[in-house]
């Protein structure tokens, strides 16, 4: 049913607009200040946090097992044991194997993934930690850094038993009013990579006409005009790397350096000069390395921050489009993920990082994280809408629907200079498709 | 820079009378066997004792910090406010606050009146 905003009487199509909130607040590096403190900080909060959490749920689970913890085990009695998951891992690299002594012992090539038949895990807590055993908790699903609750007991080797297992599971979702409104598009986007050999500047070209509505005849258009938002989630620009080797740079050199953001510079300006847009850093991009990553410098875009549509936003990016709330990574903790764990597939990683309640689980231990003291900023409080991951091999795309109703739609943005492929989500119903471009005639 | 006599005794510190310094020598080397007094052995001789252990001029075992700071450091010792490493007290009562775990408001008052140390025993030396 067309609305007045997308009638035609004058040939003027207008585009449709959602109402934008972004709740960045906990990932924006504020008021910190670096004393040199450790860890240990980060690493409390979660485990108060998820503690509190696992607690108020127990009744639910098994109300009549006592609660104790790990230094308040006796052989034989059955308890639950609240604390945060360690896993050894017999593979994972370590900066101690530079000074070890059989240096010739040390592979060469390090393999992608680091699991081992070996692995096993840890339950660790203020007073103690524990080994994890039992055929119920498996090390190849479980991380360092994941928050859960045991059911079982200490046995006569000093070892924890599990029969049970509890996670957070997927937090209160805030419902959606069930309105057959109409159809508002959100363009998710990653992998650009402006400046490699891989990116071809004409299927970005193609893509940005398609959102600004250059594209196709007046019926392509009108659906162009439904498009609200598109969300850049990270790695927009290969940097020539090779340049940056210690030394002085020449003007020449400099201006190589830059010309990949220029030339983003250019393309963003297209898109926002019609359209809100969001732009994530991403591993590549020129922010910082620890998550949260902050919003990439406004210098940086000199003529597309002109616009008030131009949004710069951090790694992770939480926000709110009418009623749907969304949440998303450039895909540093999912790919992190992949390094110290088995799935079937990525939107596996996805589902698991919810049920935890915690979008990276594996900061600080091998994905570099800010050392916060009072908080930890990648709980999740309330349950998403739409959760995305970018910079993945393949779109791929699944509802998962929780214990309260809960409805989630996770999203793998493949790497568009790869792929050539975006993805269209319609906020209305949070159906998902691919767009794809591509330039060559097969 | 040569002093007289008479300045010498001013600058030290006096228990006794003139010549105290030689007199706490023969004391501490008499009581050797028996149970030596707390400050004796390092009692105006910090030549022989790391630097570290020397803050401001004072020796570092002190064993006259009122029961303000022996509250603070039971306060600094409960685990269940989270380690007391790498942030100030103030910071770790707020923290502690602000997730629900009810300090004691009087640590609070305490370290917000400010005459108290800021931060826990061992910052800046781990």
């Amino acid at each position: 049913m067309e609305t007045e905003d997308s009638s035609s009487e004058n040939g003027l199509l207008h585009r449709k607009q959602a109402l934008y909130s972004s709740l960045d607040s906990c990932f924006v590096i504020q008021k910190e200040m670096y004393r040199g403190q450790q860890y240990s900080q980060i690493y409390f909060a979660r485990l108060h946090l998820m503690r509190t959490l696992l607690y108020s749920l127990l009744p639910n689970w098994k109300p009549h097992i006592q609660v104790c913890t790990v230094i308040g085990l006796e052989e034989g009695k059955e308890c639950i044991i609240v604390g945060t998951l360690y896993k050894h891992m017999k593979l994972k690299p370590s900066i101690l194997e530079e000074y070890s002594k059989e240096r010739s012992a040390t592979p060469l090539v390090r393999p992608h993934n680091f699991m081992h038949p070996d692995d096993h895990l840890i339950l660790e807590d203020e007073s103690g930690r524990i080994k994890v055993c039992g055929d119920v908790l498996l090390p190849s699903v479980y991380v360092t850094g994941v928050v859960v609750a045991l059911h079982g007991k200490e046995t006569g080797t000093g070892d924890f038993w599990v029969e049970d297992v509890m996670e957070g599971g997927l937090p209160h979702q805030i419902e959606r009013p069930i309105k057959s409104g109409e159809d508002k598009y959100v363009i998710f986007v990653s992998g650009l990579d402006i400046g490699s050999s891989t990116s071809n500047p004409l299927k970005f070209q193609l893509l940005v006409d398609h959102i600004t509505g250059h594209l196709g005849d007046k019926k392509e258009q009108s659906i162009a005009a439904k498009i609200v938002r598109v969300i850049i989630a990270g790695n927009s620009v290969e940097i020539p790397r090779g340049l940056l080797n210690g030394q002085n740079l020449g003007s020449k050199d400099q201006f190589t350096l830059f010309e990949p953001i220029k030339e983003l510079d250019i393309q963003l300006t297209q898109i926002a000069a019609g359209i809100p847009v969001d732009i994530m850093p991403g591993p590549n991009d020129p922010a910082n390395f620890s998550l949260p990553q902050q919003p990439l410098h406004r210098c940086l875009f000199p003529s597309s921050s002109a616009y008030n549509t131009f949004r710069s936003c951090p790694n992770p990016h939480l926000f709110q489009l009418d009623d749907v709330s969304l949440l998303g990574t450039s895909g540093q903790n999912i790919d992190d993920l992949e390094k110290y764990s088995d799935a079937n597939d990525k939107l596996e990683f996805l589902e698991r990082t919810l049920r935890w309640r915690h979008v990276a689980p594996t900061a600080p231990n091998t994905l570099g994280c800010y050392p916060f003291t009072d908080r930890d900023p990648f709980f999740v409080e309330t349950c998403p809408h739409v959760y995305f991951v970018g910079n993945q091999e393949k779109y791929e795309t699944r509802l998962i629907k929780g214990a309260e109703g809960q409805i989630v739609r996770l999203i793998c943005i493949p790497r568009f200079s790869e792929t050539g492929v975006a993805v269209v989500l319609n906020l209305r119903n949070l159906d998902c498709h691919a767009l794809s471009f591509g330039t060559e005639f097969s | 820079m040569a002093t007289s006599k008479s300045d010498m005794k001013g600058f030290f510190k006096q228990k006794k009378k003139s010549g105290g310094i030689t007199k706490a020598k023969a004391k501490s080397s008499s009581t050797k066997k028996s149970l030596s007094p707390k400050r004796s052995a390092t009692y105006g001789s910090d030549i022989t004792q790391p630097a570290a252990l020397i803050s401001h001029g004072s020796p570092d075992i002190e064993d006259d910090y009122d029961e303000k700071e022996e509250v603070l450091r039971q306060f600094d010792m409960n685990m269940a406010y989270g380690p007391c490493l790498g942030m100030s007290r103030l910071a770790r009562w707020e923290r502690a606050k602000s997730l629900g775990m009810n300090p004691p408001e009087d640590i609070g008052h305490l370290l917000k009146a400010g005459k108290v140390g800021a931060e826990c025993l061992w910052e800046g030396r781990v």
